[in-house]
């Protein structure tokens, strides 16, 4: 009675609940109590999560492109008349890019991508976003991956999603490259954050040795504690063990991949070595910020975007050469929280707008420039935006059914005001 | 002439020598007539007096009969049958006496004694709605769990407060129980000179907010510095404040009126919004509420100064209901959001300033019914009355009460408070006419709270700052770096203090930081602040780490080493088993000899002092 009347908790009091008892039926059901993981972490969290009963389907990474992506610059309408005449400094020329389909062309910043492309791994979806503008980063990000506009949810859309299924273990839901956790995540799944899998350690266990040390203090000197306390300890503990192990031999992409030397292909590199590892990861975010080029956006063969496209193609390039095999189980998809206006700026830059490009990169894509376009006649924009023709959840849920296995009613408990199924940009 | 009719309907009656007269007419005024009276229809004259010095009173007739009195001459002032005499001040004070007639003087009515006495006790009452409750010490204190024992002193300063510091447990030793906390919940009283110095460094809060607008336009002021300010203010109040329990309600209230830090539009105003709680922490709920709801930044926030007639935005009249006040589960449907929305339409800000502003152009007009409260709302420049009507009632409310006392409960008790303590909370609540000093006070006086030591488990931020306070660190002269060091480190286990990135606030209770990364961060943390490494050794001063857990006299045995640093850090021994796991952890036995070369109280002592800190003995409070 009292507890459903703290108001932190008001809707997802039951939720929490069902989490925190199913993840420690699970860890008791897969004989993960406190003394096998005590005895030997590593080889018992292996085994376990690798079958991973609650989750069948791909492990789903979310980029997210924070700072307003350009989709106009990535994914260029070339074949629209009105797009040179929004942007004669700045716009994509037609010669430059590398033709999609008789309107799209790709940024020369992304070639690394043209073989995905070519074989049929990467897809977009243009004119994308959220069903009304907003075009405040802080609330736009906050109703997009809240994903729940009208209604008071108070978790995020892959909170959600996850938590649909039986829990996993530490290693289900994963932020890499930062431990700060994105609110598409923000619910009773347990997120594990890191900068890296090498840096997830004990700060005090500098080896092997020390770290049994460590464990084994720590296990001991939690026996008494409260159920919540010990299991959280435990979980970690076989964790880090996990982490340890993967770090202990030095990490060599697959496929003759090569990852640059920045944060994007850092984190890229680290998901590819967890989702190989069959750790029991279920869903991955990873944040590449520096987008909101209001100023300054430069030409189509040097300058702030042309860098920053060269930087993400670079980086899902390696991540899907890495991969291999293991892209057959794997679907990423970019959001961001809104598009850029369509006309330039005086600065040379562009402002925020509405309607974007998303991008998705998997083993089962329908490698096509998806959704309606517009138009970017004076008319047809809104409030001089690229106008959305299709829901960008409209994007997740085609994922979602198709790739993990989420049934219609599933979807709506995801996306609970959204009423959509497939749309065709990855196949089942 | 006006004080012969006034006078004319009261009954007066007169009997033998003495002067009887029953008043009851008057009703209950107040002892201080409003300066407007003067102005119009009071007449002041001199006038006998027959001062009384013994009389008869009978209760059943409310008669007064004067057997004694002595006839004198006063300056009176006439108001109605309220006759005011000047006290010693040269201040108009109404008397207990009334006109007779008869006598052609004033005389003693008891009645109206009895009347004025309640009059002023009930306005006394009015002004400090928290007396009559007091702290009253638990009889008896009992620990939840086998890691903490039943040292209250340690429990208050774990609750009222972010963890023990050797000082403040004196402090609370010396003051006692009720003393202490009395001075907590006056913070005034609480002599802070060491922090207000550290605090005086960073911008002043309570600044108006046009003036940092200003300052933000004009290049003097830094808008994300403004927001830095708000968190290092918080955290040194924290770390270094005697005013502790102040600065626990300023995290309880900041997250019940979530405002994230670093939310768009809010830089010039968020300053002055942690100011305005921390000014309302422990008075009433009704104030806290109205000044909240018309702050900028949470107009801001939620957008309602966006919110027109025409097109309002629901998002501050839905999470008043909602976080607000009374919760999802009171009743009042999308129809009362709506009304909400609408009623709060005009609570704007000015667009030049920056500060608050009732803007009745974009006020909606029409009835409104929300869980009862209704209301013609027929005018546009009517609408702030309302609105302040509404908020009262909202305040008021039963459900606000019971959601108040859950909150405060789960916060400063368990996270599975009892039924009957929340009711017994709320009760105090409404009785109070929504202050909350008292509502604390009854919460620290019962057995409930008593009996809880050890119930709660330590978030992030929390565990981050009792350690720093363990380590009793300081800062240097120069800078303040050192708490958005401690804010950084705590925000990399998933509680960065204000941002929460939802209007819920963060999660009070233990399962919401139960995840891997928290749990792991959690003791990466105790190392880094445990070790020196964070804050740097250039933002603080910090006493050896041998100093603070070993102390003078060197203990003879490993054994007793763990015991000498335990009890210094928990104030109790640990287990044996606990003692067994440590002793491993150091490769030693118990009896094996301490030397002032031994690894444990030399190199080791860092990883000693972090692995005992781990653990629940420090997690559990």
């Amino acid at each position: 009675m009292t507890q459903t009347l703290n108001p932190d908790r008001t809707c997802c009091e039951e939720g929490t609940r069902a989490s925190a008892f199913t993840r420690r039926s699970l860890l008791k059901a897969v004989g993960l109590g406190t003394v096998a993981i005590a005895a030997g972490p590593m080889v018992g969290m292996r085994a376990a999560f690798a079958a991973d009963p609650g989750w069948t389907g791909d492990t789903l990474v979310v980029l997210s492109l924070r700072g307003g992506f350009d989709g106009l610059s990535a994914i260029a309408p070339i074949g629209d008349p009105a797009y040179a005449t929004w942007r004669p400094g700045i716009a994509v020329p037609a010669a430059s890019a590398f033709q999609l389909d008789s309107m799209f062309g790709m940024h020369p910043g992304l070639s690394a991508l043209q073989p995905l492309w070519n074989a049929n791994k990467l897809a977009f979806v243009h004119a994308a976003g959220m069903s009304a503008p907003n075009r405040s980063h802080f609330s736009a990000m906050d109703e997009m991956e809240r994903a729940a506009p009208g209604t008071s949810a108070r978790t995020g859309w892959l909170d959600r999603a996850v938590g649909l299924h039986a829990a996993g273990g530490p290693f289900g839901a994963v932020q890499m490259g930062s431990s700060s956790i994105p609110e598409s995540l923000v619910g009773p799944v347990p997120v594990l954050g890191m900068d890296t899998i090498g840096s997830f350690n004990l700060a005090g266990a500098g080896n092997a040795s020390q770290r049994t040390t460590w464990t084994n203090a720590l296990d001991a000197l939690h026996s008494d504690a409260p159920p919540g306390l010990q299991d959280s300890a435990s979980t970690t503990l076989a964790a880090l063990g996990t982490a340890a192990t993967l770090a202990a031999t030095p990490y060599v992409p697959s496929g003759g991949a090569t990852y640059a030397n920045n944060d994007i292909a850092d984190a890229l590199k680290n998901a590819a070595q967890l989702i190989k590892a069959a750790v029991g990861l279920r869903v991955l975010t990873i944040d590449l910020g520096n987008w909101d080029m209001h100023a300054g956006l430069g030409t189509v063969n040097n300058g702030w975007m042309h860098d920053k496209l060269v930087e993400l193609g670079g980086a899902l390039a390696a991540f899907a050469t890495d991969l291999g095999s293991f892209l057959d189980t794997t679907t990423l998809v970019t959001i961001s929280e809104f598009g850029r206006r369509v006309e330039e700026n005086q600065s040379g830059g562009v402002d925020h707008g509405w309607g974007n490009a998303m991008l998705v990169l998997g083993g089962h894509v329908v490698s096509s420039v998806h959704g309606t376009w517009p138009g970017l006649a004076k008319a047809n924009l809104t409030d001089g935006d690229l106008t959305v023709t299709t829901d960008y959840r409209a994007v997740l849920a085609d994922i979602l059914v198709n790739r993990t296995g989420a049934t219609t009613s599933q979807v709506k408990e995801i996306f609970p005001t959204y009423d959509g199924t497939t749309i065709g940009i990855t196949a089942p | 002439m006006a004080l012969e009719s006034a006078h004319m309907s009261r009954r007066t009656l007169l009997g033998g020598g003495a002067a009887v007269a029953t008043v009851s007419a008057l009703g209950v005024g107040v002892a201080a007539a409003p300066a407007a009276e003067a102005a119009t229809v009071a007449v002041i004259r001199k006038v006998t007096m027959l001062k009384v010095v013994a009389f008869r009173y009978n209760a059943a007739t409310h008669v007064t009969t004067v057997t004694k009195a002595t006839k004198t001459t006063v300056i009176a002032r006439f108001y109605g049958a309220k006759i005011y005499l000047k006290n010693a001040k040269g201040a108009w004070i109404q008397v207990p006496y009334v006109w007779s007639p008869a006598k052609k003087a004033i005389v003693f009515s008891r009645y109206l004694q009895l009347q004025l006495a309640a009059a002023a006790a009930a306005a006394a009452a009015a002004a400090n709605p928290t007396s009559g409750i007091r702290v009253i010490p638990p009889a008896t204190f009992a620990s939840t769990t086998a890691y903490r024992s039943t040292d209250w002193a340690r429990h208050l300063l774990n609750r009222a407060g972010y963890g023990p510091t050797p000082a403040d447990l004196a402090a609370v030793k010396a003051a006692g129980y009720a003393g202490w906390l009395e001075h907590q919940l006056n913070a005034a009283t609480v002599v802070d000179t060491e922090c207000a110095a550290i605090l005086a460094r960073l911008p002043d809060q309570s600044l108006p907010i046009w003036r940092v607008r200003h300052g933000i336009e004009n290049g003097t002021i830094s808008g994300w510095e403004q927001f830095q300010a708000v968190l290092s203010d918080y955290t040194a109040r924290a770390l270094w404040s005697k005013r502790q329990l102040l600065t626990v309600m300023e995290d309880f209230w900041g997250n019940h009126f979530n405002v994230t830090i670093y939310a768009d539009g809010t830089a010039e105003s968020r300053a002055h919004y942690s100011h305005t709680i921390r000014t309302h922490a422990f008075g009433k709920f009704t104030d806290l509420l109205t000044a909240v709801t018309k702050h900028p930044s949470m107009l801001t926030y939620l957008n309602n100064r966006d919110s027109t007639a025409e097109h309002p935005n629901e998002n501050q009249g839905r999470e008043l209901l909602e976080l607000h006040t009374v919760g999802v589960d009171a009743g009042y449907g999308e129809a009362g959001v709506l009304s909400s929305a609408r009623l709060l339409t005009g609570i704007g800000v000015d667009s030049d300033s920056g500060e608050f502003a009732y803007q009745p152009w974009n006020h909606w007009t029409g009835a409104v019914n929300v869980l009862g409260f209704s209301h013609a709302n027929a005018s546009d420049t009517g609408g702030e009355s309302v609105v302040n009507a509404y908020l009262y009632y909202l305040a008021h409310h039963p459900a606000t009460a019971h959601r108040l006392a859950t909150k405060l409960a789960v916060r400063f008790v368990s996270d599975t408070p009892s039924a009957s303590l929340v009711t017994m909370l709320a009760n105090v609540y409404l009785k109070s006419d929504t202050a909350i000093a008292p509502v604390l006070r009854a919460l620290f006086s019962s057995n409930e709270f008593a009996h809880s030591i050890g119930a709660k488990v330590a978030r992030p931020f929390e565990s981050v700052i009792s350690i720093a306070r363990l380590m009793q660190i300081t800062p240097v002269s120069t800078t303040l770096d050192s708490t958005a060091s401690l804010v950084w480190i705590a925000e990399r286990a998933g509680h960065n203090p204000f941002g929460q990135p939802f209007p819920t606030g963060q999660p009070d209770t233990a399962d919401a930081w139960e995840s891997t990364a928290s749990t792991l961060e959690r003791w990466n943390n105790v190392l880094r602040v445990v070790a020196g490494w964070d804050p740097s050794s250039n933002d603080v001063i910090r006493p050896p780490l041998y100093n603070v857990v070993i102390g003078a006299t060197l203990p003879a045995t490993h054994g007793e080493l763990v015991d000498h640093v335990a009890t210094n850090l928990f104030g109790r021994t640990v287990s044996d088993a606990h003692k067994t796991a440590v002793l491993a952890f150091l490769g030693a036995s118990a009896t094996q000899p301490v030397t002032s070369g031994s690894a444990a109280v030399n190199w080791v002592l860092p990883s000693f002092v972090t692995v005992l800190l781990d653990s629940p003995y420090q997690s559990l409070r």
